[in-house]
């Protein structure tokens, strides 16, 4: 089956780099764009235990009558099949039903804000709600399409970085890139890393897809994220530890939103495996 | 201490709670209805300090224009600030109900209440009811929310809201009960009643700590004959032809208003201004209109059949005004006044035609218009009965009020077969009560019903072939594909080659794709199940292929779905 990545079409040039960034993701990943042309500027998302409303900034509703052709040539030159979406059912009048019955989604770092304000270090309000009660990953892009040649992944042995290795995984078989590991190594040794992938099942799955493993075993975290490629994909984990786990964002994935500006594909606390 | 604060966040995991939650739900509905009941304390008491405030200013001219600005205020708070649409609310409660397990967005547990209080302080011509029961609905569904309860038990916690709050604002626990299930719940049952009973409770004991135990509306004794039984078959009529008008009224001022190319809070701030114009000759027309109504229940009207037929008439208006254009706020308060102010027309009109009668007096036609009022437009008889026996204390009419409930209400279904609160939702097809058809289908989806164990088969195969590839499959079915393409051209199923399976003959001479239907129905992965299922009785079908892309995908049967739909049933209906 067809796995689909829901996209929020911005008719503006932010909005075209955002489009090419979802179109490179399909094409890598071998899924199915399906394309929203906002009408009003806000629109209901009901999870299953939580319903977020997206107030969208109104650059949202910019120039309607091109931005079906706009979104339609982008995704002809990117050689996908443009598949509209319409929303079949309102809350309110102006407040149309998203479904979330989708396996990926994307959008900028703020949905609600001027382009002017989206910059690093800024993750917006709804879209971290949508992190924290989704089931899919998000992409979060970087302002500029770049394409990205290979995936990194920040592993911290915890459950929630886990998760976000199997994603990992996951990606680079599907896109045949390589994968990199990136661990700040602390109490526990290199080995100690290891044995947990080995715990977790994920050691043969790695193998083949494992470019490089590296262990920052000195320096500040924020000072390492150097090392990362400029061109990578990052996945991560978007989740704190304890009683805070669904509630904010851990201190690590707060670090590399705010000094990195490579697409972020972010799993949230209710992330769960598909195939 | 950690492990102990995760595990109270999910209380329903709880080996206490995990057989029967009935304990949890109370617990929890103690908790909604306090909650709940002190909003609509909180909404009640503040329309009374402005109602209070600018009751001083109501003589001068310039009081014309509040009534607008409250509206325009409400419309831009609503807007700009908390990014929410106007309207009455109870219709989104129900929808959600309907269709996403009670699902409510925080924001709407007090954006209602400031709104309204700003429309109907400023004298607007709407009830502080319908906010105060999406905002403790919004309160019940968002304290599910945070303790990660099921759908059942959150859709239960809306109705315990809902309860608390209607029984705080009249201080009246079973209409609170009553008008919880019979209209957002849409259904009885003694898994939601023991916990929204609770909630009724605590709201109204909440209400009574607050503001002591008051009726809202005290009455003398009425003495009620046969003859005035047998007149209220006559209100009941009145009372239903009003229901409409006013039902109808407010739709077409909301399509008028929608048609005024102006911002949200100008067309608000329009009705408004006339709202204020009307109010300014007939007050009886601005806010909630309580004041009316007590003089109507006493008796003490002195006004003729003209006047108490043209207030009612210009409430209706007024109400649509303030409503249709913008302003924020319920219905229930208007139809109280409505249906006292119709009753009293009644009263003068039977009893200048039969004057030698000696009807009782038209205080009870007044309470009585009132039940037929909000029993027609809500069609909900038994919330229009409790609601006015116990605002008013007036048990001894229980009788006429019973006819004049249930004529209006059955009038009313005639002539308009949704209630106000449920009219868009149905002709939307987005009503969707819990364990019924409908939402039970919406509840599953064609992915999960997908059946892929279907061999495929190329048109170009020989029959001797295929015949070799059914002896290895349990199906009846075969989808066949083009052998180049992989694209989806028809379907095979054991009865077409039957004539042929018996004549080893035909088992080489005869091809795969001569046999097969190339226009057999398919479906989609977006379809509806209730059209799914449609298509198969129409077309005597028990199994149909799901294509996407013209990629077949697999095979939806009727004897899966209705395997899954019983599953889903019981968990809808909690009975496991």
């Amino acid at each position: 089956m067809t796995q689909k990545l829901f996209h929020i079409f911005r008719n503006t040039p932010l909005g075209r780099e955002t489009m090419l960034q979802s179109i490179y993701f399909c094409q890598k990943m071998g899924v199915l764009p399906t394309t929203y042309i906002p009408e009003f500027t806000k629109f209901l998302m009901y999870f299953e235990n939580d319903v977020v409303q997206v107030d969208l900034d109104p650059s949202y509703l910019s120039d309607p009558d091109t931005a079906v052709t706009h979104m339609e040539q982008l995704l002809e030159e990117g050689k996908i099949k443009p598949d509209l979406f319409t929303p079949k059912n309102y809350t309110a009048s102006t407040l149309p039903d998203i479904p979330t019955n989708f396996e990926f989604m994307c959008c900028p770092r703020s949905i609600s804000d001027l382009s002017s304000k989206i910059g690093l270090g800024y993750i917006g309000p709804r879209v971290r709600r949508i992190i924290q009660a989704a089931r899919f990953p998000v992409l979060i892009t970087s302002p500029v399409f770049k394409p990205w040649q290979s995936i990194a992944v920040f592993f911290g042995g915890s459950a929630n970085a886990v998760n976000a290795l199997r994603l990992s995984v996951r990606v680079a078989k599907m896109t045949g890139m390589s994968l990199n590991i990136f661990t700040q190594a602390g109490k526990t040794t290199p080995s100690g890393y290891r044995s947990i992938v080995q715990a977790k099942g994920l050691e043969k799955p790695l193998k083949s897809v494992l470019n490089h493993w590296t262990f920052f075993e000195k320096g500040r975290f924020e000072d390492n994220l150097y090392e990362v490629p400029h061109d990578a994909l990052v996945v991560m984990g978007a989740y704190g530890h304890g009683i805070i786990r669904d509630i904010m964002f851990g201190s690590m994935m707060e670090k590399i939103q705010s000094t990195m500006s490579n697409n972020l594909l972010i799993a949230g606390p209710k992330y769960t495996m598909i195939g | 201490m950690i492990p102990i604060l995760k595990k109270l966040k999910y209380p329903g995991s709880w080996s206490l709670f995990r057989s029967d939650d009935r304990l949890l739900l109370m617990i929890f509905a103690i908790i909604v209805g306090i909650c709940s009941g002190l909003a609509a304390l909180f909404l009640n008491r503040s329309l009374e300090i402005m109602l209070e405030w600018l009751h001083h200013y109501r003589g001068n001219w310039w009081a014309i224009f509040l009534p607008a600005v409250g509206a325009a205020l409400s419309s831009l708070f609503l807007e700009k600030i908390v990014n929410e649409g106007a309207g009455h609310g109870v219709p989104e409660v129900i929808y959600a109900v309907s269709r996403y397990g009670g699902l409510l967005r925080l924001r709407s547990s007090f954006s209602r209440l400031f709104s309204s209080f700003l429309t109907i302080g400023s004298g607007g011509s709407a009830g502080p009811e319908a906010p105060v029961v999406m905002s403790g609905a919004s309160i019940g569904s968002n304290i599910a929310q945070v303790f990660s309860l099921n759908d059942r038990q959150r859709v239960a916690l809306v109705g315990c809201g809902a309860a608390g709050a209607i029984a705080a604002i009249f201080n009246a626990p079973i209409s609170g009960m009553v008008f919880a299930i019979e209209v957002i719940l849409g259904e009885w049952s003694t898994m939601n009643i023991i916990p929204i009973a609770i909630a009724a409770v605590a709201g109204t004991e909440v209400s009574r700590l607050l503001k002591g135990n008051q009726i809202a509306f005290a009455h003398r004794i009425f003495n009620i004959h046969f003859h005035d039984i047998l007149a209220c078959v006559g209100l009941a009529v009145f009372c239903a032809l009003a229901s409409i008008l006013l039902t109808r009224a407010l739709r077409s001022m909301h399509h008028v208003a929608k048609g005024v190319a102006l911002p949200l809070w100008c067309r608000a701030a329009i009705g408004g201004s006339m709202v204020g114009a009307i109010g300014y000759f007939l007050p009886y027309v601005l806010g909630e209109g309580y004041h009316a109504i007590r003089t109507a229940i006493e008796g003490g009207f002195s006004g003729g059949l003209l006047l108490v037929t043209v207030i009612a008439l210009v409430k209706i208006l007024s109400t649509a005004l303030t409503l249709g254009w913008g302003g924020s706020g319920g219905i229930f308060a208007p139809c109280l006044v409505i249906g006292a102010f119709v009753g009293l027309s009644f009263h003068r009109i039977i009893a200048a035609i039969w004057s030698s009668v000696p009807w009782v007096n038209e205080g009870c036609f007044a309470l009585l218009g009132m039940t037929g009022l909000i029993s027609g437009i809500l069609q909900a008889p038994l919330t229009g009965i409790f609601l006015v026996i116990e605002i008013t204390g007036g048990y001894e009419v229980i009788l006429p009020l019973i006819v004049v409930s249930a004529i209006s209400t059955t009038l009313c279904h005639y002539l308009e077969p949704a209630s106000f609160y449920l009219k868009d939702l149905v002709e939307q097809g987005q009503l969707l009560r819990p364990g019924t058809d409908a939402r039970v289908l919406t509840d599953l989806s064609i992915q999960e019903l997908l059946e892929t164990d279907c061999i495929c088969v190329h048109p170009n195969m020989r029959l001797a072939d295929f015949i070799g590839i059914v002896k290895s499959s349990h199906r009846n079915y075969f989808p066949v594909e083009d052998q180049q393409s992989r694209q989806f051209v028809g379907m095979i199923h054991l009865d077409d080659i039957r004539p042929y399976l018996f004549d080893p003959a035909m088992h080489h001479a005869v091809l795969t794709g001569q046999v097969m239907d190339p226009h057999v129905k398919t479906i989609s992965l977006h379809d509806d199940l209730s059209e799914v299922l449609q298509k198969m009785d129409d077309g005597h079908i028990f199994s149909m292929p799901v294509v996407a892309d013209n990629r077949f995908l697999g095979m939806i049967s009727k004897a899966t779905l209705l395997d899954q739909y019983r599953k889903e049933l019981m968990v809808q209906t909690g009975r496991f």
